[in-house]
């Protein structure tokens, strides 16, 4: 397999995963600040800070107010993250290997980049059409992971999508907790008990993790088990020691993986390691912030194993390759 | 349905499928009759599904301007293009003819020059071709074929005498679109395929696999076959993905590959370097090594001449063969299949003034208004003037351009070309076309059943380059009762 098409069938799976969480983080978010007395409310800007574009979205100066940040976190063509862009680097990747995938494929994420040309200015019309339309978007993007899974030979290009996709989710898995843990942790007023409870659900439903959480620990929802739910559970495809799980085990079938395999188990250590006794929030920041370090070093070294390696032939000299590619936007 | 009789009444070209009382040809009588049967509208509908199909199917092409690259649905005319397969044979022997000798030509030109020594073919103007590569002399590469993939455009007059255009030797395309054209018709009208004898086009990709294989250096391997694409942003990238789909190829850029000091080309896996034994090269010669020709080139592979020089790697069509791909080498092909094949041409070259000649120039400079004249090197439709459309001052200016560098710049009459019955709302309307058949030699020889039936769409237009707003339909080669 190409190491060019390696890397471009990971980013398309990351690309499509970032668009997926996305838009549920969008609608997710918008239903809980509706649901809050107006005291409680935390503004839009939460959603700058998850996405970790906070920094990004200042440099643009533009007001923190609902309309200006949903235009940045949708259509807004500059931010490399926002759900358009995603949606056409995934895309222009697809058709970079096509011959590699089923062939509905490349038709479905083409209908997918037709529709959000089609609707995306629709997502500003009300928040009613705003949440019809990430709906689609979130549908459409399951049903091509579904076809991945269903229809595509479990080969080496698929575990570079699993890789993609695995890095992607526990990333943004960590950053929901990181944020929405230290916004509720800092308010320690007894009065705010029943509305921590409402933020637990948010996040919980943000990643699409309420009813397995109901079902497999509590009905009620506390703080600890969310976390601990949501970080260590080792069944629910978007925890994060599932997604290093899932890391580890597609990067056993690739050749030459024991550098990249040494970095990802220490990653899974870490995780699996973290115990609940006497943690204070600053230490679960340091711990989640830890996480999304080792998860980029674990794209570090994809890369420089299998993207963009330095080169030698079975008898020829050592040659240093310069990636012509420019390093995508990670 | 109905055939828009004012048109037609209009229309002085030849038609393909109606002759000149509106009646369909033999050829084309069991699609009218089929098209009759259709309930009004019904074409119409099933147009609509077809642009459905092609947005869906992601099926493109880039169109470059200033205002941007726009990635364009491919425009498509749901009435077929319909040939006799009595006529069709003819034509394809003509094809192979063509391809044979200037094979035998390029080889001779990189090596002895006889063609030259024996004064059949003028030194100078193989001196002013901007496509001989100095860097090929004295190569002569397996089977002695350089052109490995032609398409040869070929258009119909007003008498019904096939001409061809212009013979396209470097990196013609268009085929992608003859095999996806196939596809949606059989998708839209499954009914037709049973009841009328099409002759099949989807061997292709296997014929054009084997050309390629049979180009690998490593004998009894099975060879690693790989199709170099400039990359997304060219417009007929789509049609290299296809291509490399079909044939179970691997879609490479330029950044893929190296050569290394061993002279062999590798691509780079993520396990490591593996080596690369025939190239379906889709860029032009200036780019595909930096070593050699344009140094700014980021597209290519630095060593690859190298590589191909030293026999390690088959490079598909290779480097150099656009020579024969000018359109004052054009004029000379007659000369060409009589010097090496000891025979006549089977298909006729449109009548052609060359402007290096003196009598031939003046002739061209005090009839613009009735010539089409075009430069030599250039391709899609770029650089030439339809004497009797341009406007004076068009005309002046082109006047001076042909002064300026003579040897640059051939002249044809216009010639009245074919139309074929195409769908506008529910009626049929002449439109003009032309064909493009693809033919390989390698090991073997082969030519499409049919080709790209390219169609201008808009009234009157000859235009019928997909970069200037030309459409395309499926051609049937069908077999007739006689």
């Amino acid at each position: 397999m190409l190491s060019r098409v390696a890397e471009n069938v990971y980013w398309m799976a990351r690309y499509l995963e970032r668009a997926e969480n996305t838009a549920r983080l969008i609608n997710t978010t918008t239903q809980v600040l509706l649901d809050l007395p107006k005291e409680a409310s935390f503004g839009w800007d939460i959603l700058l800070k998850v996405a970790g574009l906070d920094q990004l979205y200042d440099e643009f100066g533009k007001e923190t107010n609902e309309m200006s940040i949903m235009y940045f976190l949708i259509e807004d063509e500059r931010n490399p993250s926002g759900l358009v862009s995603s949606i056409n680097c995934a895309r222009e990747n697809s058709r970079t290997f096509r011959e590699i995938l089923p062939k509905e494929f490349w038709e479905r994420v083409n209908s997918l980049y037709l529709y959000m040309r089609e609707h995306a200015p629709r997502t500003f019309q009300s928040r009613a059409s705003r949440y019809e339309v990430l709906n689609q978007v979130i549908d459409r993007c399951q049903s091509l992971s579904g076809l991945l899974m269903g229809c595509m030979s479990h080969d080496l290009a698929y575990q570079f999508i699993e890789l993609g996709r695995s890095i992607e989710r526990a990333d943004m898995t960590t950053r929901i907790v990181d944020i929405n843990s230290a916004v509720l942790f800092s308010k320690q007023d007894m009065a705010l008990e029943p509305l921590q409870e409402r933020l637990w659900m948010a996040v919980l439903k943000a990643l699409s993790a309420y009813q397995m959480y109901r079902r497999h620990v509590c009905v009620h929802v506390s703080g600890q088990d969310v976390l601990n739910f949501l970080l260590q559970d080792t069944h629910f495809p978007r925890s994060v020691r599932h997604c290093l799980g899932k890391i580890d085990e597609s990067l056993a079938t690739l050749p030459h993986q024991a550098v990249t395999l040494r970095v990802a188990r220490k990653a899974w250590r870490r995780m699996a390691g973290l115990r609940w006794e006497g943690l204070t929030p600053a230490v679960l920041h340091e711990y989640l912030d830890q996480t999304q370090t080792d998860l980029g070093d674990i794209h570090r070294t994809l890369s420089n194993q299998y993207f963009h390696p330095p080169v030698s032939t079975a008898d020829g000299p050592q040659t240093t390759l310069i990636s012509s590619q420019s390093e995508q936007q990670a | 349905m109905k055939i828009s009789y004012v048109e037609y009444q209009k229309n002085e070209a030849y038609d393909e499928l109606l002759d000149r009382y509106t009646h369909p040809r033999a050829a084309a009588q069991a699609l009218f009759e089929y098209l009759n049967a259709l309930k009004p509208g019904e074409l119409e509908t099933r147009r609509r599904s077809v642009d459905a199909a092609i947005m869906a199917m992601g099926i493109t092409f880039t169109v470059y301007s200033e205002a941007g690259n726009i990635d364009r649905a491919w425009p498509f005319d749901i009435i077929p293009r319909v040939m006799a397969k009595k006529e069709w044979d003819r034509i394809e022997e003509g094809l192979k003819q063509r391809l044979i000798a200037l094979n035998l030509f390029i080889n001779d030109l990189y090596n002895e020059q006889k063609i030259i020594k024996d004064g059949v073919f003028p030194r100078e103007v193989l001196a002013g071709s901007h496509n001989f590569r100095e860097q090929c002399r004295g190569i002569t590469p397996r089977f002695g074929v350089w052109a490995h993939v032609c398409g040869t455009d070929l258009v119909r007059d007003k008498d019904g005498t096939i001409y061809v255009l212009e013979d396209n030797l470097r990196v013609p395309s268009g085929v992608s679109y003859m095999l996806e054209n196939r596809q949606i018709m059989k998708r839209i009208f499954p009914e037709i395929f049973q009841t009328c004898s099409i002759l099949p086009v989807d061997d292709y990709p296997t014929q054009l696999h084997d050309a390629l294989a049979a180009l690998s250096p490593r004998d009894g391997e099975r060879p690693v076959v790989a199709v170099l694409t400039p990359g997304i942003y060219n417009s007929a990238y789509f049609e290299h993905s296809y291509l490399a789909q079909q044939m179970g190829a691997v879609l490479v850029e330029g950044s893929d590959l190296m050569v290394d000091s061993d002279d062999q080309v590798y691509m780079k896996t993520i396990s490591g370097p593996r080596r690369v034994d025939v190239i379906y090269r889709r860029i032009d010669d200036d780019f595909i090594d930096p070593e050699v020709f344009r140094a700014d080139s980021s597209l290519g592979v630095p060593g690859l001449m190298r590589a191909w020089r030293a026999g390690k790697v088959g490079i598909a069509n290779a480097p150099g063969a656009g020579v024969a791909d000018d359109k004052v080498v054009y004029t000379f092909v007659p000369q060409i299949i009589r010097y090496y094949l000891d025979q006549d041409a089977i298909l006729q070259n449109v009548p052609s003034y060359l402007c290096m000649n003196e009598t031939d120039k003046d002739y061209v400079l005090t009839h613009l208004d009735k010539l089409v004249v075009k430069p030599a090197n250039e391709s899609g439709g770029y650089g030439m003037i339809i004497g009797p459309r341009a406007t004076h001052d068009e005309r002046l200016k082109f006047a001076e351009l042909i002064r300026a560098n003579p040897r640059n710049y051939m002249a044809q009459p216009t010639l009245s070309i074919s139309t074929a019955p195409t769908l506008d709302g529910d009626s049929l309307v002449p439109r003009h076309l032309d064909l493009r058949p693809f033919i390989l030699q390698s090991s073997h020889l082969y030519a499409t059943t049919g080709g790209l039936t390219r169609v201008a769409m808009r009234p009157g237009s000859l235009v019928v380059n997909s970069s200037q707003g030309g459409g395309s339909k499926d051609t049937w080669i069908v077999e007739t009762e006689e």
